[in-house]
Formats: structure tokens, sequence, C-alpha cells
């Protein structure tokens, strides 16, 4: 079989590629905003904009060779991934570099890189595989054996300290594992015990994660501490009331009351400056790209493909509720970026290339019929 | 084709996929409701703090306006003031700045560090906090010299309001001081550290002194970089005030009542301009711009003294024989005298089974209407009070301004207290008895009055009757508010009882006589308690607190030149000798010129050595309580008038 078939054209999902482009574009064109500093008379200008659009080529790359293989090769390289992913991050509290008090890094010389990056990536390619191996509901021991692996990379994350990609693991695969199904009885007992366990995190984590949700819960505590981004970023929406201020218009961002206005931020510059129309409209845009993904995951050919498609689904889905959640201070701050409107290198080429991968499903459902 | 789809997705969970079509759902549900709720519902609120958050208003101080007295002698200014002051963003260590402070201010430690906790709410955190509101030059120095090292550290320059005569016009100027939290919320344009009046002219003159802050908006980011400005409104100055008031006539009356405790008003009867008001003891308006400690304010206010009091127009006293013009003038009114007709005096009248003495208990023989005056029997007028009776002398004198606020433009004024029939059954529940007829006629009972109140009532009988506004400001526009109801004729019969009583050498203020000036004037001296008839003759060895308050009320007409002045002085015992000096010091400045002070009389209320307050002292410890007869309790029986 031809990796590339001319028919397979046809069946790329064009709409998919269409809304990616949009939030792409969007998200380009308000870094350019957010790149606006005022100093005195003139604005500064901030080059974010430029490096964004380069990783996007670059992303447009990656999407690409996530599209030419056929994504049922992925079958066999999640468990050597899984030991590998394992492995890196073990070697991180050993050799890796320390940035702003966390370390994450692990440095090759010519490139850094985050093993906890790769970790997302892993689990869901493991977790589309043992979860399409049967299409039965999940009885209790497979559900252990799924989050039981899905933990141990979660936690050494949750350590280094990076709560939100731990979290995003565990979310991932308990998204996968929902798309699956659980026993009815199964799920009931989960429904009272997930609750219940919830809290003992508490312990695990730091005292800046706990001031974080602390202010969450209550912003006005500390106003000029750990509130204040929440604070901020909600006058930068809220300000933004129907219509926005314009385009490059936004007092909270120009004059940098709102913090990380690049990346966790940057989609309330968009609501400083474009209200609740424009608001309204990039939600709209990021449920028709989940709702493209979802269409994939549905139609695919077999079921690895339709859990691959559901991992990536996941993957955008606790992103998008995570980060507008934190922005319009319905969640504490974690550090999770939006997808295509946060400024950020390996996560536009991740998230490209995870595009690809859903393409890559959509393109082949009709392949094998005939093979 | 479509058959094969479906076929062969069989293993695909068909309820994965819903379940992925409701959670974009949900997604979109609960942020498009936060955001209407967010963007719509409180956009407004967002809005206002964004601006908060973006644009700092600076205030350009206006400058207060200037007082001045009739003649343009300045008697309120702004003088520079320099205070010390810290801005939080900027310091890096503050318990160990704040202790500096105090090492250089000399303040204590505590203090500054009260001054530091109890500011900090209402200061932002890049703008200076007060610390010390008026610092030497010696302290400006050693600021600057260890400035560097403290930063954070910020010398303020403000003006202050300065008082060039500060004990002599507290009661008429009054003060500013910074405004408190109620004044600040009842006017949206005061901030923090904002001068107010809070008494006198300062207080009620106060939107014509204050002027109008400038405005200037700035833009700033988040570490406070002005980015720009826009000015929105000048400063505009205060308006600079001339009173009415006379200063030297102001200095010569504080300086005749120094030492005792009184009042002495001088004003024109033609326009109610006020050329002095006086009142003793007083207290230094500047101790209030730069704070007064809560010590300095206490022992203010529990001086038993009572020196924040304007005795002139917050302080009622029954008025004493000074009343008699007034019920002389109700008796003309209703036809129930005749000036020639005679009452005989034989030093008392009795009523029911009670004696009402004449203070001559010898008796003054025949008395017509003007000798009752001159020599001020009371003989004649508990018989005049008889036939006159609560309703026609409280409806004359209510018609005469007792009994209501004058209007002067000074805070608190008194309305004293005219009482009636009416009043006394709704207050006491009890009926009003004759008795009090004769107590009211000769101004004692219910009745009082302040100094303010028998000044204008003077200036109408001289004036054709016209009740005026007093005014402190000069060239004001006379105001009338009522008119004596009195013919001209009967106004005359009054005028010349008065001066006669000048004039007279029986004539109970004989000694105001001035040359080459028509004088008139009426005495008065005014129970405080009953004192028995021992202890009367005790004469200066009563207790300061149980003496009578001496009134003095009077005009002097040279030419077209006419004042009327009233002085008034608390247990200053006789009306000529307590109160005649101190008109009779007014009098000839007035018109002879002379600035220096008449003799002090021996009987007088004042000795020169020990001040009212040591005597009090003394009186208190002597008597710890009142001494059984010394008070009786008794409303009538004897009493008497205390001048020859």
């Amino acid at each position: 079989m031809s990796p590339i078939d001319r028919r397979m054209l046809y069946h790329v999902n064009w709409r998919l590629v269409g809304v990616m482009a949009a939030l792409f574009a969007i998200g380009v064109l308000n870094l350019y905003s957010a790149s606006g500093v005022r100093l005195g008379d003139g604005v500064q200008m901030e080059n974010f904009y430029q490096k964004q659009l380069i990783w996007g080529a670059m992303g447009l790359v990656g999407m690409l060779a996530f599209m030419v293989f056929d994504y049922r090769r992925l079958h066999s390289v999640a468990w050597p991934m899984y030991v590998l992913t394992i492995v890196l991050l073990l070697a991180v509290p050993f050799i890796g570099k320390t940035v702003l008090g966390a370390r994450r890094w692990l440095d090759f010389g010519l490139f850094s890189f985050q093993p906890s990056e790769l970790a997302k990536f892993t689990m869901l390619l493991l977790g589309a595989r043992l979860l399409s191996a049967d299409s039965e509901k999940l009885n209790l021991r497979q559900l252990a054996t799924v989050l039981g692996l899905g933990l141990v990379p979660a936690l050494m994350i949750i350590k280094q300290p990076d709560l939100g990609t731990g979290m995003l693991v565990l979310l991932l695969l308990g998204g996968l594992v929902l798309f699956r199904g659980v026993k009815p009885w199964l799920f009931r007992t989960l429904c009272v015990l997930v609750p219940l366990v919830m809290p003992l995190f508490w312990f695990v984590l730091k005292d800046y994660q706990k001031r974080r949700i602390l202010a969450f819960l209550d912003p006005a505590t500390d106003p000029l501490g750990s509130g204040y981004h929440i604070l901020q970023s909600e006058i930068a929406v809220g300000s933004g009331r129907i219509f926005g201020k314009g385009f490059l218009g936004g007092t909270q961002s120009q004059l940098r009351f709102l913090p990380e206005k690049h990346t966790d931020f940057a989609v309330a510059v968009f609501g400083e400056e474009w209200g609740f129309f424009g608001m309204i409209t990039i939600l709209s845009i990021f449920c028709a790209f989940l709702y493209q993904i979802a269409v994939v995951a549905r139609d695919a050919k077999d079921p690895y493909g339709s859990y691959l498609a559901a991992g990536v689904f996941f993957y955008f889905f606790w992103q998008i509720l995570i980060n507008m959640g934190m922005v319009m201070g319905l969640m504490p701050v974690v550090g999770v970026p939006l997808p295509f409107i946060s400024y950020g290198g390996s996560a536009t080429l991740v998230n490209f290339s995870l595009v690809g991968l859903v393409l890559n499903v959509s393109m082949r459902r009709y392949l094998f019929k005939q093979t | 084709m479509k058959n094969l789809l479906s076929a062969s997705s069989q293993n695909v969970p068909r309820h994965g996929a819903t379940l992925l079509q409701f959670l974009v759902l949900g997604l979109f549900c609960l942020f498009a409701v936060r955001l209407w709720y967010l963007q719509i519902h409180l956009g407004p609120v967002f809005t206002e703090k964004s601006r908060n958050n973006q644009l700092r208003i600076e205030y350009l101080f206006a400058p207060r306006g200037f007082l001045r007295d009739r003649n343009g002698e300045l008697l309120a200014v702004n003088e520079p003031a320099f205070a010390l002051g810290l801005v939080r963003e900027d310091c890096e260590d503050i318990p160990a700045t704040l202790e500096k402070v105090a090492e250089l201010t000399g303040l204590p430690a505590e203090r500054v560090k009260e001054i530091y906790t109890r500011n900090k709410p209402k200061v932002k955190s890049f703008e200076p906090l007060v610390l010390a509101p008026d610092l030497t030059f010696d302290t400006i120095a050693k600021v600057e010299g260890v400035s560097v090292r403290w930063p954070g550290l910020e010398i303020l320059s403000r003006t202050r309001r300065k008082y060039n005569y500060g004990h002599l016009l507290s009661h008429v100027l009054g003060y500013v001081s910074e405004a408190n939290e109620a004044e600040m919320q009842a006017d949206p344009s005061l901030s923090l550290g904002d001068f107010v009046g809070k008494q006198g002219l300062e207080n009620r003159l106060d939107a014509r002194l204050r002027g109008q802050k400038g405005k200037r908006l700035i833009e700033v980011d988040v570490t406070g970089r002005r980015l720009s400005e826009e000015q929105q409104g000048e400063p505009k100055a205060g308006e600079e005030i001339f009173l009415s008031i006379d200063l030297g006539l102001q200095q010569l009356g504080h300086k005749v009542l120094e030492g005792k405790s009184g009042a002495v008003i001088v004003m024109d009867p033609d326009t109610g301009e006020i050329l002095a008001l006086v009142s003793e003891p007083s207290y230094d308006s500047n101790m209030f711009t730069s704070g007064l400690s809560s010590a300095q304010w206490a022992q203010l206010r529990d001086d038993p003294l009572h020196p924040l009091q304007n005795r002139a127009t917050q302080s009622v006293y029954p008025p004493g024989s000074v009343f008699k013009l007034v019920v002389a003038a109700a008796g003309l009114r209703y036809g129930m005298v005749d000036p020639k007709e005679t009452v005989n005096c034989t030093g008392e009248v009795a009523l029911g089974n009670h004696v009402f003495r004449c203070w001559k208990h010898s008796g003054h023989g025949a008395v017509n209407f003007q000798r009752a005056l001159v020599e001020s029997c009371d003989t004649y007028f508990y018989k005049l009070g008889m036939k006159l009776g609560v309703d026609r002398m409280s409806e004359f004198a209510k018609a005469s301004g007792f009994g209501s606020v004058t209007g002067i433009t000074l805070p608190h004024e008194k309305s004293g207290l005219i009482a009636s029939r009416e009043w006394k059954e709704k207050r006491y529940g009890v009926r009003w008895t004759k008795g009090e007829d004769l107590n009211m006629v000769i101004g004692q009972g219910y009745t009082v009055t302040s100094p303010l109140q028998v000044a204008r009532y003077i200036a109408a009988v001289i004036n054709g009757g016209k009740l005026l506004k007093p005014l402190l400001i000069r060239g004001e526009q006379p105001q009338i508010t009522g008119q004596l109801p009195l013919t001209d004729e009967q106004a005359a019969i009054v005028k010349r009882a008065m001066v006669a009583t000048v004039e007279d050498p029986r004539g109970t203020c004989h000694r105001v006589l001035t040359p080459g000036v028509v004088v008139g004037a009426k005495t008065g001296s005014a129970q405080v308690v009953r004192l028995t008839e021992e202890l009367r003759r005790m004469g200066d060895a009563v207790p300061y607190k149980y003496r009578d308050h001496a009134w003095m009320a009077g005009f002097g007409e040279q030419g077209s030149k006419r004042y009327v002045v009233v002085a008034m002085v608390e247990h200053g015992m006789h009306g000529a000798s307590g109160a005649g000096p101190v008109v009779k010091a007014m009098l000839n400045a007035l018109f002879l010129g002379k600035k220096e002070l008449p003799p002090q009389d021996v009987a007088g209320a004042a000795s020169p050595t020990a001040s009212p307050a040591a005597r009090l002292e003394a009186v208190e410890t002597q008597f710890p309580e009142p001494p059984v007869g010394i008070l009786s309790p008794s409303m009538d029986g004897a009493r008497r008038e205390g001048d020859q």
C-alpha cells in the first residue's frame, strides 16, 4: 500500500483544516496586538507574532509529516515510546535544566526539550492502543491498568513541578476511558469516590500551587498576589463589553496590567479588544474545531483510529476548557496554554502535528475497504 | 458505500461519539454564559476597574481665599508647610524606615507606627502617606541628608492656613483642619489631606474660600510610569473676603475682657455690620491647622471655662434687667404704660403669700416710666408685669427677635428661649403662675437670650424698628428680618430713657457717660442661682460660679456715626461695674479714638492676679458641694438688682 493515494486527498477533512487555519490566523493577529507595549508616546512592538508565524510554518511541515504514513503503524510504537518517556522523565531530576524554579527541560545541546510534552503524546498513543483492543465497557481491572500506567508519568511531571501538564496527561486518559465507557456499577462508584480522593492531591501540591487555588476560590484575599492574575484577566475580558475596545486598543494589555498576555492569558487580550461578539466567535470556531475532530473519531475506519482522534479531541478539549476557564475566572491559575492562540513554539508544532494525525485518520477511512 | 462504512465502523463506540458532541455543546454553553455575565452583565463594573487601573487623577490645589478685616488688614493667609511622607512602593524596609522617621522627627516610635497603620488603607501604595504633618527646617535638613539611604521618604510641600491673630478672632473665623471621613463622603471633591472649614466663617464661607481644585488625568502603566497627561480644569483660587470686623476694635475688646469670661459685640445699627465680636476666653485657631493632638483637644474640650464656646452667639443667659427695655416697650405698645404716671416703690410687692423685693430694699418712692428704667426699679416693673401678663410679654419679645436666631453667618447659633403659657404646659405639664410673670418681667425665670440678640434689639430701638441680620462681611446688603411692633414715638421714649440712664447721676449706667457722645444704655445682672440674703451681703466673697452675670447693652451716637455696644461678663456681678468698663472702652475707641483701657473697677469681677479658672478651682475646693443655704429651691422670693 502506497503511503499516499490520490483519492485520499478527497477525503482529507478540509473543514478541520479550515477552522484550524482560522484559529491560527486569529492567534497571530491577536499576538500582534498583545505584542504592543506603550512606552511614552510610541508603541513598542515585540516580535512574538513573527516567531509564531515561523513556528506555524514548521507546524505545517509537522502536520504533513503526520499525514503521510498510515496511522496504524503507530500501534506498534506505543510501548517503546512509553519506556522512552519514563526513562527521560527519570533523567530530568538529575540532568535536567532548571528554568524559573522548575526542572522540566532536558538539554541536548542543539535543542532543549521537555519530556513532559512527549508524555502527552505517548499516553495518547498508549491509551488508544490499550482501549481500542476491545469494545466492552471497562471493568475495574482494565481501568486500574490504564490509569496506573498514566499515573506513573503524571506524578513524575507534577513533581517537577508542572501541575498543568501532569493533570493534562491524566485528563487525557480519563477522557479516553469515558469515550470507551466503563461498567455502570464502576461508573457510579467512581462518581462517589473521585470527589473523595481529589482533596488528597492537596498534599502533593507545592505551596505556590496551593496559593493559586486559594486565590481562585477568593481572589479578593490577595488582589496584588496570586489573585492578581485572575482579577486583571477578568477586568480585561469584562471591560471589553459587547464590541470590545477595538484592535490594538486594549489598555489592560498595552499598559501591562494583564500578566502573561502572550501565553496563558492571550485570549484575554482578544476579549478586551473584540468584546462579547469576538469571544463568542472564537468560542464558536473552537467548538467547530472540536466538533470536526469528534466527527473524525465517529467516522473512523477502525477503533484504533477512532481512539486516536478521540485522544486528540481530549488533548485540545481540556486545554481549551482549562485555559479559557482560567481567563474567565472559572478555574485556578494553571499554566495551560490555549491551542493556536497562546504563543509557544513547541506547543504550536505539537498542535499542528496532532491535527495532522486526525487528518491522517480521516483521509484513510475509505482506504482499507478495498485492501 | 454508506453501508460499508457503517458495517466496518461497528467497533467505534457510538456512545463515545455522542459524548464528544455533548462535551462540545457543554463547553460552548458554559463559556457563552460566563462571557455574557462578565462582558455584558458586569461589563460596566469591569470598565470602571480598567479605568481605575489606567488613569490616576492628580489634583492641583487651589489656594484658599484670604480673610481681611474691614480696613484690609490680613487675618487669615496661607503659608508653606512641609510634611514628611512615605511612598510605600518605593520603600524597601517599612518597619526600619518608620523607626528612622521617629528618630528624625523626634516623635515616639509608637506614634509613627500608629499614624502609619491608621492611614495605610486610605493611601494608595504609590502615593505618599503623611507621617509628620509639620516639619521644622531643622528636621527638613536632617531628612534631606539621609534621604538617599532611605528610599520612599519624601518631603511634601503643602500650604497651611495661618491665622495672623489666632486668639483674637477664633470665634469669628473658626478654623480649618483636614477633612474627615464623613465630610469626604458628603463632598466627592474632597480628598484625603484636604483642608475644610470646621468652625466659624471658615466653615460657613467654605465654598467661597476653598476655590476649585484643578484636575489632571494621568495615564499610567502597571509600573506607575506616566504615559500621558490631560489637564481637566485649572485650579481656581478661593475668594478673598473682607470682613466687617475692625481689627483694632476687636483687639481692644479682647484686651478688656482678658481674664474674664464674656462677650462684647459692636454693631452698626443701620446696616447690621458687626465691627467687633469678642468672646473670651478664646483659643488659638492655628492649633487646629497643623493637627491637634488628642491631649490638646481634650484639654480644650474639658476646660471648665469652655474656650471653644462663642459666648456672643452660642451661649444664652438670662438677660436680667436688660430685658426691662423689652417689657417697657411692650407696656408702651399695649398702652399699659403712661410715661407720666408714677408708681410708688416701697421696696417690695406682695403677690399671694410671696413677697417680691426691689433691689433697693428701702424703696425708690414715686417712680415714673423713665426713672424706673434709669434706676432699674423692680417694683415698677413687677406692677407692669402683672398688667401685661405672660402672653403679651412673650408675643412682644418674640416679635423683637428674641427666642429665634439672628441668622448671622456663624455655625451653631443658639436661639435662646422666650417662655409662653403653652410652652410651660407642654414642657412641665404645669400651668403658668402669676409669680412667673413677675420673674419674667425682670428678665429672670425661663428667659434666656444671646448677647447678639440683645444687640439686634438695641439696634432696632434706635434705627426705626428694623430687625437686621448681623453681617460679618463688609459691604453686604443689609437684610431686614423683622420690624419692632413699636411706633417711632414709642421707640423714642425707650431711647430717651436709655440716654437718661447714662446722663442722670443716679442712673445705673452713669459711668459710661462719654463727653461729646449721646450714649444710652441699660444694665442687667442676671442671677445664676438664687442666693440667700445672708450670702448676698458677702459681696465679693460670693463664690465665682454663683455670682450674677453682668450685662450692659447700649449705644453711642455722634453726628451720623452710631454704634450699638453690648457686653456680657459671666459672673461679673454688677452690670455697671462688671460690664460697664467694657462698654466704656469700646465707646471711647469708637468715638474718641482712645484705645487704652479704662481703669479697672475694684468691685469688678476680675481680679488681675488670678484668672477665673484659678479662682473657680479655688472655689470648688472650698465648696465641694453647693453648701446648704446658698441655693434656695423656690423660684420666687427675694431678688435684687445689682447696681446703684
